[in-house]
């Protein structure tokens, strides 16, 4: 195979696992909590400047992350409190939850760019040497990017299937009445479903920095790659929207053989048209 | 100033009718279109190039608002059968490809140098005396309309009160406005003043501003609340007096758009500009409140209140839906003609996708499914736009980029908060729609 399509290939995986950790969250949030929420790419930009304000205090960049993905789930948590809990209250439509998604994308985006301003920034990291694997030129960002990805995708596996919390997770996701008569703290579950929601975005947006710049935009522009994922397999759920953020980020890396990189988008767009033509409800089963 | 408030008449009536095709969309069918720029867009570049190739001026908006249907028409086909929130982000990523298209396609559209000097529409027109008392004629036969209903449906609202309760609750409501805007005043020169002085650290004057002005809205809320329990007919006595500052407002700036149609010569494409999108906001509004007035709109309004109920009674919910969706692009289509021909430069940034969040704003403020709602919230965004824009900079100690940022912030914020307390926004219908509940 040729050396570039090979190294397409491996870009699109280290994409494929940032949009896959970001897209479990707005997967988990859109299942459980019948939230399509437009500000998702927003917390995940959120998560990257945590880790760049954390880091250039002069923080190793992974402890960084972790610890801006804590400040991202306190955010998440108050749009929670303020926002979401008690539109879900006086029972609000869906519609209604979609627009005020997007007034609070509008309102973070700015807010971050009102507080850190519009530039392009990097983090502050030690120049590491890109591994050379079988002729392959790979940068060791990437490398560990995918790695964690994998490792947290694991840990979600283990939660939804063994603990307690996970399995509650799920019934919700089934159906909310079947579950709170059936004695499960839904609102629990809520405030889990936000802390793993947003905890793994910003994680996905924290190396997502590795990758490229931190920008204010960067979450933005990855929204509809992540609902392309989310729709590829499935709402609400996880592993198939995993699947499908793999299959999204290969696709739009390597389709940049063929066709030119500013149309990268219009894979994603195209391949969420064409699923939801075919097969609306995804290749695996969602919840919704 | 004349040239200033001119633009300003323009923009505003341009977003009115982007606005009334959005309200068509969402506020008549509730069509989550949340890629309304994409209409606007393939409207300005093809009114520009149809124009640049020899096409007369009004064909070549028609083929563009044509186009922009024809768009409507291939994403309603495929999203419109499915939930409402695959229509949003199907839009959404179909706004922003029509954007990459614009910026990429340089042989088409010339990418992100633009495209100029394209025909304006009157630019040569000299019209003689008679001509432009026709036109000042026509501007002012419809203002006066717009006049005649909003005077026919305050003397509804304010048919049950007794007169010597409305001058009361009027008086109070005037007291309780003109002291708002001394507070805002007086707090915006003292801001002025200290940024000037220099004396305080900027974001001590940020923190303190925002501070003043949360105090001064929820004293003013506050008082609100309480006016409105205390004393029959505050809530009349304020329609009343808001009503009449906004007709006081538009007879000034009526006055202004009037002496510039009058030098015609002064100011040609702008001022024919001016008189062609004022005609058009009207004939869009009149044929739109005609179509949903009639039964085909009510059938609109079944299938946003419950799709199944419309199903049920035979009607093809989807045709319908389509129908919506590509006439409200044709409307955007237009507008965007109009924007490209204000703008007289036409770049791929000018379609961000904040330009279909400005419509929603427009039209979740004014009133989801009300057309005089759509136009009163375009009015408002462009006051707040231009208040923003001319006076925040003097107060606030921010730099342009922040400012900016600032300023969508606070759409963003009033987006939630109509959402949250007031989805019927100010005209709407809450009886009607089932849109917050």
């Amino acid at each position: 195979m040729d050396q570039q399509l090979i190294q397409l290939l491996v870009n699109g995986i280290a994409v494929g696992s940032i949009i896959a950790l970001s897209s479990v969250g707005l997967t988990l949030t859109y299942g459980i909590l019948r939230l399509a929420n437009f500000a998702h790419g927003d917390f995940m930009t959120l998560g990257a400047y945590f880790t760049l304000v954390i880091n250039l205090l002069g923080v190793n960049i992974w402890l960084a992350i972790a610890l801006g993905s804590v400040l991202t789930i306190g955010i998440a948590l108050l749009s929670e409190k303020l926002l979401w809990a008690p539109m879900r209250e006086r029972r609000a439509t869906s519609t209604t939850l979609i627009i005020i998604s997007i007034g609070l994308a509008l309102f973070i985006r700015n807010g971050i760019i009102l507080i850190w301003g519009g530039a392009n920034q990097a983090y502050d990291l030690p120049v590491a040497s890109a591994l050379d694997i079988l002729g392959i030129r790979v940068a060791q960002n990437r490398v560990v990017v995918v790695a964690l990805a994998v490792l947290v995708i694991f840990g979600l596996h283990y939660l939804l299937q063994n603990t307690k919390i996970g399995k509650a997770m799920r019934a919700v996701a089934d159906n909310v009445d079947l579950a709170r008569v059936s004695g499960i703290n839904v609102e629990q579950v809520v405030i889990w479903t936000w802390v793993i929601a947003a905890g793994l975005t910003a994680v996905g947006g924290g190396m997502y920095g590795l990758i490229t710049a931190v920008r204010p935009n960067m979450g933005w522009f990855l929204i509809l790659p992540m609902f392309a994922a989310v729709i590829l397999g499935g709402i609400g759920n996880p592993y198939g929207a995993i699947a499908g953020a793999f299959v999204i980020g290969i696709a739009q890396e390597v389709g940049t053989y063929w066709i030119p990189t500013e149309y990268k988008l219009g894979i994603a767009l195209l391949m969420m048209v064409l699923v939801l033509l075919v097969r609306p409800q995804g290749i695996f089963r969602g919840t919704l | 100033m004349q040239g200033f408030i001119v633009s300003l008449v323009i923009f505003t009536s341009i977003f009115a009718i982007f606005g009334l095709g959005l309200n068509l969309q969402w506020g008549f069918t509730g069509l989550i279109n949340f890629g309304h720029v994409a209409f606007m867009a393939v409207g300005a570049y093809a009114t520009v190039l149809l124009s640049l190739n020899g096409v007369p001026l009004i064909l070549a908006a028609l083929v563009g608002g044509g186009l922009a249907a024809l768009l409507g028409l291939l994403i309603g086909l495929s999203t419109l059968r499915l939930r409402a929130d695959y229509l949003a982000i199907v839009t959404i990523g179909v706004s922003e490809m029509v954007r990459l298209v614009a910026l990429n396609e340089e042989w088409l559209t010339r990418g992100s140098f633009g495209i100029q000097r394209f025909p304006l529409p009157l630019a040569n027109f000299s019209p003689t005396l008679l001509t432009r008392l026709v036109m000042i004629l026509l501007v002012a036969g419809v203002v006066a309309l717009g006049y005649w209903r909003l005077w026919k449906w305050l003397r509804q609202q304010v048919k049950q009160a007794p007169q010597s309760v409305l001058t009361r609750a009027s008086l109070a409501a005037l007291g309780y406005l003109t002291s708002l805007s001394l507070l805002l005043y007086g707090g915006g020169v003292a801001a002025r003043q200290l940024k000037a002085a220099n004396v305080l650290p900027p974001w001590l004057l940020g923190v303190g501003l925002l501070g003043g002005l949360a105090a001064i809205i929820g004293l003013y809320v506050w008082l609100a609340q309480r006016m409105s329990s205390k004393m029959s007919g505050w809530s009349t006595g304020l329609l009343l007096v808001f009503t009449g500052v906004l007709a006081l407002l538009g007879f000034w700036i009526l006055g202004y758009a009037l002496s510039a149609i009058y030098n015609y010569d002064s100011n040609p494409s702008k001022t024919g500009l001016m008189v062609i999108s004022v005609l058009l906001v009207a004939l869009t509004y009149w044929g739109l409140e005609r179509l949903v007035n009639s039964p085909w709109g009510r059938i609109l309004k079944a299938i946003r209140e419950d799709e199944e109920v419309a199903k049920a009674l035979g009607k093809n919910v989807f045709w319908y839906k389509l129908q919506s969706l590509m006439l409200g692009g044709l409307i955007a289509g237009i507008a965007g003609a109009l924007y490209a021909w204000q703008l007289t430069t036409v770049y791929p940034d000018n379609f961000q996708p904040l330009v279909t969040f400005n419509g929603w704003t427009i039209v979740v403020l004014g009133g989801a499914g009300s057309n005089a709602g759509t136009l009163l919230g375009s009015a408002i965004f462009w006051a707040y736009q231009t208040v923003t824009r001319f006076i925040l900079g003097d107060i606030v100690p921010l730099d342009d980029a922040r400012l900016g940022a600032f300023r969508i912030m606070v759409i963003g914020l009033l987006l939630m908060v109509l959402m949250i307390w007031r989805p019927q926004g100010i005209l709407g219908r809450k009886e009607e729609l089932t849109l917050g509940r």
